[in-house]
């Protein structure tokens, strides 16, 4: 599973979205995800990856969260 | 007497903290807290670096205990208040309204214990990652900004999340509110309403009475639909607050205008009409002012009575 469906597949689960719906281009605003939604979701990726991600003004959208984990990985 | 890892690596003789609230919590409540023992906190709030270096030298002269520094890490001024606590070095920072990770190098190495206030688990993890000594857990049924969780339902989830000591906020206005966080699992707790009515706290004597006569619903959250939830008492303010905020024509930049500068009017000119008047769910069970020595130690000892009694629920 790629990062980006691991990613797609935590937000579904956590905030009950349909996994077609996320696209990677997509801001967390647009997703409706506070800062408390996106650390849990870092959190979560964490958990899942064993890869931890720090969490600052750079990380907007899903895809940067895939290239922040890809890159620490 | 009541000891944890906090009263032991901190100094302290009580394992509490006094919020950092702005507008009150400067260097002369700080000092009174710390030398009655507990922990007192300088707010930084949003003004800039030389408001706070002037406030910690000031609190230098008044104790010579531990105290801290709280910074809102929305504050414009954020950058520059994060470097004077770098060079200042108190023994604490506290933060609030987002993630510290950004200064925990520089205050971790300058031998600060950073201690950020957090509303969830995650939040509470991601600042363990970044070194930080502990986490502050605060409950909805604090005043000022506000998350959704209970203190009760917050604390042993925060406790069981993370492995460094946890305090906790929230709803804490006597010695059965400090029982009850230390049986949560927290290590201490930090407060805030209680010490609005302290004698050495400075704000407006109006503001001191508003507390004073809060009964138990007195208080109100607005702000949820700017997405910045505050916990106030009930005032003229909130009630046009309230209104204009569920009115569909109300813009989010008129509310987020009519909310500037309502905390300094309350606090420093004492504005029944126009100030917001930041305060707790136990507002309502302060009931005179009184040094913050005798409210910690009268707190103290009822928690002490009510943890030694604590055997006589169990077979």
């Amino acid at each position: 599973m790629s990062t980006y469906e691991t990613i797609a597949k935590l937000l579904a689960e956590s905030k009950d979205l349909d996994v077609n719906d996320i696209r990677p281009e997509m801001g967390f605003a647009e997703l409706e995800l506070d800062s408390l939604d996106v650390a849990e979701l870092v959190m979560n990726l964490e958990d899942e990856l064993g890869v931890p991600v720090e969490i600052d003004e750079s990380l907007r959208t899903i895809a940067d969260l895939v290239a922040k984990v890809d890159n620490a990985k | 007497m009541i000891n944890s890892i906090l009263t032991r690596e901190l100094g302290l003789t009580y394992p509490i903290f006094q919020g950092g609230m702005a507008w009150v919590s400067d260097a002369q409540l700080a000092a009174a807290v710390s030398n009655a023992g507990g922990l007192g906190i300088i707010s930084a709030m949003n003004l800039n670096a030389d408001y706070l270096r002037e406030q910690i030298r000031k609190c230098r002269t008044l104790t010579d205990k531990p105290f801290g520094v709280n910074v809102m890490l929305m504050s414009p001024f954020v950058k520059d208040v994060a470097q004077v606590c770098a060079e200042e070095k108190p023994a604490v920072v506290t933060t609030g309204a987002g993630l510290p990770n950004l200064y925990m190098k520089d205050w971790l190495a300058a031998g600060i214990r950073v201690i950020p206030v957090v509303p969830s688990t995650a939040m509470a993890r991601l600042v363990e990652r970044a070194g930080a000594f502990a986490v502050i857990a605060e409950g909805g049924e604090s005043g000022g900004h506000i998350g959704d969780l209970s203190t009760i339902t917050l604390v042993p989830q925060v406790k069981d999340a993370v492995s460094i000591p946890v305090i906790a906020a929230g709803g804490i206005g006597d010695g059965r509110g400090v029982a009850a966080a230390l049986m949560l699992g927290a290590e201490g707790v930090q407060c805030g309403t209680v010490f609005l009515c302290s004698t050495e706290c400075t704000i407006h004597d109006n503001y001191k009475q508003k507390v004073l006569s809060a009964k138990d619903i007195d208080t109100i959250v607005t702000g949820k639909r700017l997405g910045h939830a505050v916990r106030s008492i009930r005032s003229p303010f909130t009630r046009k607050y309230a209104k204009l905020e569920y009115e569909i024509q109300t813009t989010g930049e008129e509310l987020e205008q009519m909310g500037v500068g309502a905390l300094r009017k309350a606090a420093l000119d004492g504005d029944i009409e126009n100030g917001c008047f930041i305060a707790g769910q136990c507002s309502a069970m302060v009931n005179e002012i009184r040094p913050a020595r005798e409210i910690i130690e009268t707190m103290f000892a009822q928690a002490e009575t009510l943890l030694k009694g604590a055997p006589v629920w169990v077979k």
